[in-house]
């Protein structure tokens, strides 16, 4: 046991969380965007790629040097939706569903600020599917980072839109028989100028489509395919977060590699298909709007008022 | 300002303007649907935004978030929108965000009749979101009214850190009236100021005078807001140190400050014996009533509430101890009735209900008085 | 493993090369750590192992750090971090 590399607290109560030491948060840029007044570990059950997914959330943000004075985070309910309050940025917390709705306001009125909408796959597109096809509909410039497990986690393990067929849940203990969604098509079709998807276990590649999503100004949705092991897995017979995590590396495949396949054999896989499938030029509409103010404000010059 | 026949609608528009409203998010519904397209016109020629959400739980969830900007905002809708936004005004209570909310009632249950008039909706603007929240509503009684209440709910709002609910409704609404305006220039809304450096704020201090201070995001107070139940800084909790304190703080900071918050207008005749008490559009039968009975030689008082909740109760309470009947009108079936009697008792109430859509008539109010 | 193999017949030359130094430095905050195996399982040249409670990862092999961060990257509880040394 190498002492001077391993910091534990001695006295460390049951339900409290502890503050790491002061040097703690030098060790790395990304932990340097953790809230230092927030008490840790998270909230997470042990292994849960939600934690991954935030890591590479800050190193994107990292990456492009935003000021994090004019950075957003909005979340709906859910495990997903845990993650802003432990990240140094301004954090909205909002009801389930609606945190694009919340990021719409909150864009509109504060176009120079960076807003990124943080949902798990239930928040975004069962409750939340009007406001994701609308915000994408706009191409309003918010990042829709949804977190995609498959599952309900934080209520014990429902079924979601994104659950595959067959697959068992509290709620499905006969086996799901609702064909899942696709997220990322359907935010294609509805308008979104970026779109891509990645795996916690890739986790460098989802950090890098972060990066590029967040600076797109317009509307862009990151898939992170992540998983839960203590509800869907344990009911489905998965394994152990590690063996989960595992899964994501054995059942994906990059788009770049699907698309040398033959028809036949692209048609015939299962994977996860892993890349950036849109990265388009679109008007924003928080500028759209600007635009309209300034040619109503010269129309008025022109007019007498009514 | 010259003076100008307008609506209602337009009325209310102009007191947002007037207020410092500039953003507005809505979904159209008969018949408040006016004033979503005037400040569609309007607001951009101010630098304002508006935008039309694909619903009414997007529009509340959206003002909501310009608010928590920086900029104030407004929605406005009718009895199916207000119960379609009820959840999100639950979370502006309990994250204390200032925002304005136009309901311009109209005959329910459920679709109802569009185009009729109700005050059906008084109770759930109480109670319509879940759990023990503080509430203010208000109800204009005529165009000029609806102006100046519209202004005082921005200011309440802001003030109080609390979402407001105009409870028009729609004859108030669609009603015309020529009105002069006041010079804008001369309103004013309570501004909030934070002074504290962000490495102290905390936008959720039980301060002793129950309203925190709140600072925009995007300034450098880079704070958590969340719909759970949260500690000073904004932090979830489950600790009953930090809850009970948030329940007594956020439900009696308006205690203090009634004085400010309880709009009310007493028309009293000594020696009377009954008296009126209406609020919205029922007001102006009560008061029709009360000049035809005072005409025929019977002394009546006449109360208008133009706050609704919280309740006026030392107002009503008074009333009670000096006449021996309050005649109640109102378009449903009363619900604010209902507030009276647990005050003063229900000997000394007498309901003059209708929930149809039609207006209750000053001769039902002198016909309840005789009986 | 490139060692060199002197010519058996010539005295050495050349000294045997030094065994690589290691290129990461890990270090655990174990307060954070919930115990879920992650960077044990996945880390390459196997330089953690959980301890006798398995309540957090020993680095049992400092020596073998390649500085790969999958270790850091993939950690949900951001529990490890590795510093690339020079």
């Amino acid at each position: 046991m190498d002492d001077q590399h391993i910091y534990d607290a001695q006295d460390l109560q049951h339900d409290e969380g502890q503050l790491p030491p002061e040097n703690w948060f030098d060790r790395s840029e990304t932990l340097q965007k953790l809230r230092k007044n927030k008490k840790f570990p998270t909230i997470w059950c042990s292994g849960c790629g939600i934690g991954v997914v935030m890591g590479a959330l800050i190193r994107a943000i990292d990456h492009l040097d935003l000021d994090i004075d004019k950075v957003a985070l909005v979340a709906g309910i859910g495990c997903t939706a845990r993650m802003p309050v432990y990240m140094d940025f301004n954090t909205l917390h909002t009801t389930h569903g609606r945190a694009l709705a919340f990021a719409t306001g909150l864009k509109i009125a504060r176009p120079d600020m960076k807003v990124i909408a943080i949902m798990g796959d239930g928040d975004a597109l069962a409750i939340g599917g009007n406001h994701f096809i609308h915000a994408a509909r706009r191409n309003l410039g918010i990042t829709a980072l949804v977190v995609n497990n498959a599952i309900y986690g934080m209520t014990g393990g429902q079924y979601s839109p994104t659950t595959p067929l067959g697959a068992r849940a509290t709620t499905a203990p006969y086996g799901n028989v609702e064909p899942p969604f696709p997220i990322c098509d359907l935010a294609i079709a509805a308008g979104a100028s970026y779109v891509a998807r990645s795996t916690v276990y890739h986790a460098l590649e989802l950090d890098k489509f972060l990066a590029e999503a967040i600076a797109k100004d317009g509307f862009s949705v990151v898939e992170a395919v992540s998983y839960c092991h203590t509800t869907f897995g344990r009911l489905n017979k998965l394994g152990t977060a590690a063996d989960m995590m595992r899964s994501l590396k054995d059942n994906s495949i990059a788009k770049t590699a699907l698309d040398r396949l033959t028809p036949e054999e692209q048609a015939a896989s299962t994977r996860i298909v892993r890349g950036k499938f849109v990265d388009t030029e679109r008007p924003q509409y928080t500028q759209v709007y600007s635009n309209l103010i300034t040619r109503v404000q010269e129309m008025k010059n022109d007019q007498k008022d009514g | 300002m010259p003076v100008k026949l307008m609506q209602g609608n337009d009325a209310i528009s102009w007191g947002a303007i007037a207020a410092g409203c500039r953003f507005y998010a809505g979904y159209p519904i008969t018949p408040s649907t006016e004033v979503a397209e005037i400040l569609s016109r309007e607001l951009p020629r101010l630098g304002g935004k508006f935008i039309q959400m694909e619903d009414e739980i997007a529009s509340m969830a959206a003002i909501i978030g310009a608010r928590v900007g920086g900029v104030k905002s407004m929605t406005a809708t009718s009895g199916p929108g207000f119960s379609l936004m009820q959840e999100n005004i639950g979370y502006a209570a309990m994250t204390e965000i200032p925002c304005v909310v136009v309901n311009v009632q109209r005959l329910g249950p459920s679709t109802g009749q569009p185009t009729a008039a109700s005050q059906g909706d008084v109770m759930q603007a109480r109670w319509g979101t879940h759990g023990d929240h503080p509430i203010i509503a208000l109800s204009p009684i005529s165009v000029r009214n609806a102006f100046d209440l519209t202004v005082k709910a921005f200011d309440f709002s802001e003030r109080y850190r609390t979402p407001v609910i105009l409870l028009a409704d729609e004859i108030v609404g669609h009603m015309r009236e020529p009105v002069e305006l006041p010079d804008f220039k001369t309103i004013r809304i309570f501004e909030h100021k934070v002074t504290e450096s962000p490495a102290t704020y905390k936008a959720f201090r039980n301060t002793p005078d129950g309203v925190p201070p709140l600072a925009p995001f995007g300034v450098g107070y880079r704070y958590h807001i969340t719909g759970l139940f949260h500690d000073e800084v904004g932090f979830p909790t489950q600790r009953l140190d930090e809850i009970d304190p948030w329940l007594e703080r956020v439900n009696t900071k308006f205690d203090a400050h009634l004085d400010d918050i309880l709009l009310t207008a007493s028309d009293e005749q000594p020696g009377a014996k009954v008296a009126f008490l209406s609020y919205g559009a029922s007001a102006r039968t009560a008061r029709h009533a009360m000049k035809l009975a005072r005409a025929r030689g019977t002394k009546v008082d006449l109360l208008t509430l133009f706050t609704i909740w919280p309740f006026p109760e030392a107002q009503v309470e008074a009333l009670g101890d000096r006449v021996d009947r309050i005649i109640v009108p109102e378009m449903n079936l009363g619900q604010l009735a209902y507030e009276v009697e647990r005050i003063v008792g229900r000997k000394k109430v007498k309901r003059v209900v209708r929930a149809n859509g039609e207006m209750v008539t000053p001769q039902m109010v002198l016909d309840a008085m005789e009986a | 493993m490139n060692d060199v193999i002197a010519d058996p017949g010539q005295p050495q030359s050349t000294p045997l090369p030094a065994k690589k130094s290691p290129r990461g430095e890990v270090f655990i905050y174990a307060t954070w750590c919930k115990g879920c195996h992650i960077c044990v399982e996945f880390c390459p040249p196997r330089v953690l192992a959980m301890n006798a409670d398995e309540n957090h990862p020993r680095i049992v092999a400092p020596e073998k750090c390649t500085a790969c961060h999958f270790c850091d990257t993939h950690c949900p509880d951001l529990a490890i971090v590795v510093r690339k040394l020079d």
